[in-house]
């Protein structure tokens, strides 16, 4: 009986030992914050514990009137050697969009479908990249949209 | 979900989507006047051979029916993308693509 107690124990030990190589990080449980952050800046900040970021190495392509803001194409790329890739912008109710880790056999070369929200003004679409280094690098795309993609 | 790979030189691009409402916490109180009942996929990972190359965590302001495309090295054609997303009432769905 106790040696089948052990058994089971040391199995429960090496899956847990073993789980965080095999899924790496969920931000959407161990950053609970950052996805209920208001503004572009407390997102970052909450994410990383800084907002300071060398706005460089980033590129942010979007159109820069987008017709629909139901589906408003995004495409993010850098050749920085990234731990991982976060997108905020200010035009939603929360700022946090996706966050990316960036694994062994990765290309930063991401495309995506994001929903923004219109009210005419101006919106600023902000890519942070989180280099190995342990500096944030950023790339900011500014563009309107004609029609919002929140209200439903 | 759908899943389409292809090998180019020694980049792997793929090209996904989910089939998911992504209903807004805004949306969900316009429909049904309850915030909470708003369902979006918060998570979407891909592997290949078992190890991931594809990980990422959203919010609800990704598109309906969300497009995603990536890429990633290291793998040779025939090998196959297993693609997962997770929302946020708790369902899941997996599919594979073969990399042509």
């Amino acid at each position: 009986m106790q040696r089948r107690k052990f058994l089971s124990l040391s199995g429960l030990a090496a899956a847990a030992a073993l789980a965080p190589s095999v899924q790496a990080e969920d931000f959407r449980a161990t950053k609970p914050t950052v996805w209920t952050a208001h503004t572009v800046e407390d997102a970052i900040t909450a994410m990383y514990g800084t907002a300071k970021a060398t706005e460089s190495g980033v590129t942010v392509t979007m159109p820069d009137v987008a017709a629909n803001g139901g589906a408003v194409p995004i495409n993010v790329t850098s050749s920085i050697d990234a731990k991982s890739v976060a997108i905020f912008q200010n035009a939603n109710p929360e700022a946090a969009v996706a966050a990316f880790t960036i694994h062994e056999n990765s290309v930063i070369n991401y495309d995506l479908k994001i929903k923004l929200k219109s009210d005419g003004t101006p919106i600023t679409v902000t890519a942070i990249v989180e280099g190995k280094d342990g500096k944030l690098y950023s790339g900011v795309k500014t563009l309107t949209v004609a029609l919002g993609g929140c209200e439903g | 979900m759908k899943v389409k790979a292809k090998l180019k030189g020694d980049i792997v691009k793929v090209k996904a989507m989910a089939k998911h409402d992504m209903t807004t916490y805004d949306q969900a109180k316009k429909k049904t006047g309850n915030s909470e009942d708003a369902n979006f996929i918060t998570r979407i990972t891909a592997s290949v051979n078992g190890k991931i190359v594809y990980e990422m965590s959203t919010s609800q302001f990704l598109a309906k029916n969300p497009i995603m495309k990536f890429q990633f090295k290291g793998a040779a054609k025939g090998d196959k993308v297993e693609m997962t997303w997770t929302d946020r009432k708790g369902n899941t769905e997996t599919s594979k693509g073969k990399i042509k």
